[in-house]
């Protein structure tokens, strides 16, 4: 689970520093449990991606309490951060893919991480590649995949190590309907499972086919929650 | 068999995994520029080190050589001595063995025959001269106890005996001699320290140059969860090859260099000399090679076999400082 209580995030702008840093989140406080799913809303500039970040473990809040899946991040030692960084997994808005690996090393990477056997890491890898309809694709270069490819690689490479704790930032923005659709039922398979997940996104189409609990954000404030 | 297959094939498979990770090690730590620099550095400290290796042998056999010996000159040897004997009359030089001979600590009393002396004059005079002038006597009075406690005593006892006998202390050249050898030595190691150094300072910056063109996948593969030790043993591991194979081939490059010094030095030093051309020309390469290592003082062959294995440890231990210091960037 992820608890917030008064989360507060300065950016280190360049040349500023303490007051004068530019504020991204203020006094953020929510609570998401086990197994929970959040639809995460805002306009762009709301503090979405700050959220993100510092729940990707991306940076630690400046003010408040942040705990992931049982650490206060303010006190966590780096070696723990790591430990916890292996049970999330993220899709980035950007894919933020590897460009010299395969699209099948891009998405063993989390469990080549975890030092899995390489056996395991083959049929898992083949499996989710077969899921998301890239088998064909498994020693394609990122830069040689379309849009819509690219992000199935990224959603594959943040789902296969079963993650704790799923944030996605604008997970569907190059998905058609139909892998749209794919994609949210694996999410609510993953969420039935247990794991934690936030999605944030601008996609009003989505959320009404999925209505889910919402974390509304505006000018790095919480506005709603529920 | 089939274990032997099954151990290669895990080991393939986690060489793989490992190369997959995305780091591209061989694009971010080049595998042409760093050794090569690693070698010119490798031949500079071997060089530093032969002249430490050097002045070391040559500052312990003057301090202790010159030191344990005492040489005296005995003018017109074999006019009878003043002293008193019980006995036959002496002469000054046999008067002068007999009191040398005496002398507390006293290893070895040698009298310097008519060849050795020869020998010895021959830089000045030439060989094959015949002195009209009467030639001193030239004892050598080795110590077993290195060097003698009151020199003045036995010259004042000496004159007594044989007047206008001269004693020339060498441990006082010696110790200078020792002194300046030592200070030769130091020199040595400080040229040492100083290539550490550049090689220090130039790994570090071949490591942050590699950070900085693998910052993407350094920053992706840490929020996924690589440990600091993991991103910096990987970096470590290229950097301690890399200059493991340029210290290997800096001291391979040295190597003619150290001989031909020792060659040059083998006079002043214990090491054995150049073996002569006909016998090197006859043996195979390899009693060649065992002659010619056999011209380099042991100390030094020991410090050249070290060069490699310390090259990869400054190679290793910089690159883990410089990549954990970067990734402290990270949260």
């Amino acid at each position: 689970m992820i608890r917030l209580r008064d989360v507060g995030f300065r950016y280190d702008a360049p040349g500023a520093s303490g007051a004068s840093a530019p504020i991204a989140l203020r006094q953020i406080s929510f609570a998401v449990p086990q197994g929970g799913f959040r639809w995460l809303l805002g306009p762009s500039g709301a503090g979405k991606s700050s959220l993100l970040r510092l729940l990707a473990l991306g940076a630690r809040p400046t003010a408040g309490t942040l705990e992931i899946l049982g650490s206060n991040i303010g006190h966590a030692s780096r070696a723990a951060l790591a430990r916890l960084r292996r049970r999330i997994g993220i899709v980035h808005q950007d894919f933020r893919l590897l460009p010299d690996l395969p699209v099948f090393d891009n998405i063993a990477l989390p469990l080549r991480l975890q030092r899995r056997p390489e056996d395991e890491v083959r049929d898992e890898v083949h499996a989710i590649l077969d899921w998301v309809g890239l088998a064909s694709r498994a020693t394609a270069l990122p830069p040689q995949l379309s849009g819509g490819e690219q992000q199935r690689v990224a959603i594959a490479r943040a789902v296969i190590h079963r993650p704790a704790l799923m944030l996605a930032d604008e997970p569907t923005n190059a998905l058609d309907e139909l892998q749209a659709n794919r994609l949210m039922e694996l999410f609510r398979d993953l969420s039935g499972l247990g794991t934690t997940i936030l999605v944030a996104t601008h996609n009003e189409s989505l959320i009404r086919r999925y209505p889910a609990h919402e974390l509304e954000l505006a000018q790095g404030r919480l506005v709603r929650d529920g | 068999m089939a274990e032997r297959a099954h151990q290669t094939g895990f080991f393939t498979r986690w060489n793989q995994a490992r190369r997959a990770d995305g780091l591209a090690l061989r694009r971010a730590l080049p595998d042409r520029l760093l050794p090569l620099l690693v070698a010119a550095m490798a031949v500079l400290a071997a060089l530093a080190l032969a002249g430490a290796t050097g002045a070391q042998i040559l500052s312990a056999r003057w301090s202790s050589g010159a030191a344990a010996m005492l040489t005296v000159q005995v003018p017109d040897p074999d006019a009878p001595t003043a002293a008193k004997t019980p006995t036959t009359p002496l002469t000054r030089s046999d008067a002068v063995l007999a009191a040398l001979a005496d002398t507390p600590g006293a290893a070895r009393v040698h009298r310097l025959d008519k060849a050795e002396l020869d020998a010895l004059l021959a830089p000045w005079l030439g060989r094959d001269n015949d002195f009209a002038l009467t030639l001193p006597a030239i004892i050598e009075l080795h110590l077993a106890t290195g060097p003698i406690e009151d020199a003045g005593a036995l010259a004042r006892r000496l004159a007594a005996i044989a007047p206008g006998t001269l004693v020339e202390r060498n441990a006082e050249w010696g110790a200078r001699l020792g002194r300046l050898a030592d200070s030769l030595h130091s020199c040595a190691l400080l040229a040492v320290a100083i290539v550490a150094g550049i090689a220090v300072v130039l790994i570090m910056a071949t490591t942050r140059a590699g950070l900085a063109a693998r910052r993407m996948p350094i920053e992706l593969i840490h929020a996924m969860g690589a440990t600091d030790g993991y991103i910096a043993g990987r970096f470590a591991r290229r950097t301690a090859l890399l200059a493991f194979i340029g210290g290997l081939a800096g001291s391979v490059l040295a190597l003619p260099l150290l001989v031909l010094l020792s060659h040059v030095a083998a006079p002043f030093a214990t090491a054995a000399p150049l073996p002569p051309s006909a016998a090197m020309a006859a043996a195979d390469w390899a009693t060649r090679a065992h002659m010619l290592l056999d011209t380099l003082p042991p100390p030094l062959v020991a410090t050249l076999l070290a060069l490699a294995p310390a090259a990869a440890l400054i190679g290793w231990l910089t690159t883990q400082a410089t990549v954990r210091a970067w990734l402290r960037t990270l949260p």
